[in-house]
């Protein structure tokens, strides 16, 4: 294998880790929302801690590999593609951890509960389904998918 | 612009995008069912089933747009080799996992996890043959 079919494989896993952890943490959060005890909705939330580092590998791999491969396969250094693409992953990255902190409060309040007696109340259910929160996580997905049609498309290369 | 690109653009987009749900799907699957989640391990695995079919029906797409059919390469044939066979190793999994959310039995709650990790371990190896373009 050559150096380029290195660098595209080690770029692609990452990209697999990236999406497909992020497609667990979306899988494992909608399970919690949909969870009618609040001891349910903790276990989810907390194994979202579980695929993290798969997604941080996948995150840091991307990029790493990307920024070697731009070197390697010698685009130029104004591909407006690849620029929109590092804004998008930096932008994917920065609503991930919103939407982060947001499903931990609510693990929180969900754990608080569930060790007394384990009733679901208004302020839980309005957690998990706050608006800002589920809409920070669905445009964190959004630009994830965005990231990887450019990659794909790869426009004016 | 995004037209002018859609015959090679689409097939590859949808293969991978549907590649990474399914990827996604059976990694929740591993660590619901090593959590003891019996009732979502069983959802999330028949999720992955449509997600399956969608790469599956995506990877014919390309093979029939870039005149792969009657390809020998190597990296082809470990993807093919996993996708398609590996659907009974799925299948297993769904089975399992109902066996396990009706009867309870810690035993069938092993398996899956058994299950979805092998399959995640085969899923991971056919995309690093797919990108790697290995034997090429």
């Amino acid at each position: 294998m050559s150096t380029t079919q290195w660098l595209l494989m080690l770029h692609i896993a990452a990209a697999f880790c990236f999406v497909g952890g992020s497609v667990a943490a979306g899988i494992l959060n909608v399970l919690a929302i949909r969870a009618e005890r609040p001891s349910d909705s903790a276990t989810l939330l907390r194994l979202i801690q579980r695929v993290l580092p798969v997604i941080f590998v996948g995150v840091a791999g991307t990029l790493v590999f990307g920024i070697w491969l731009w070197h390697e396969l010698h685009f130029s250094i104004g591909a407006a593609w690849i620029w929109i693409a590092l804004a998008l992953w930096a932008v994917s990255g920065w609503l991930g951890s919103v939407g982060g902190r947001h499903q931990e409060r609510a693990r929180k309040l969900a754990e608080q509960l569930a060790a007394a007696g384990d009733a679901s109340t208004e302020e839980l259910r309005a957690l998990l389904r706050d608006p800002k929160g589920t809409a920070v996580s669905y445009l964190a997905g959004v630009a994830t998918i965005a990231i990887l049609v450019l990659m794909i498309w790869r426009p004016g290369s | 612009m995004l037209l002018a690109y859609s015959r090679a653009f689409w097939p590859l987009f949808l293969h991978v995008l549907g590649a990474m749900t399914l990827f996604g799907a059976v990694l929740t699957a591993l660590v619901t069912s090593l959590a003891g989640l019996r009732a979502a391990t069983v959802r999330i695995l028949i999720v992955a089933l449509p997600a399956w079919a969608w790469t599956l029906g995506c990877a014919y797409w390309i093979e029939h747009d870039e005149g792969l059919g009657s390809s020998k390469a190597t990296w082809l044939g470990i993807g093919h080799g996993v996708l398609e066979p590996g659907v009974v190793v799925l299948l297993a999994a769904v089975l399992c996992s109902w066996w396990w959310s009706r009867s309870g039995k810690p035993l069938a709650g092993r398996i899956v996890a058994g299950l979805s990790g092998v399959y995640l371990l085969l899923l991971t190896v056919a995309m690093l043959a797919m990108s790697g373009k290995w034997g090429s």
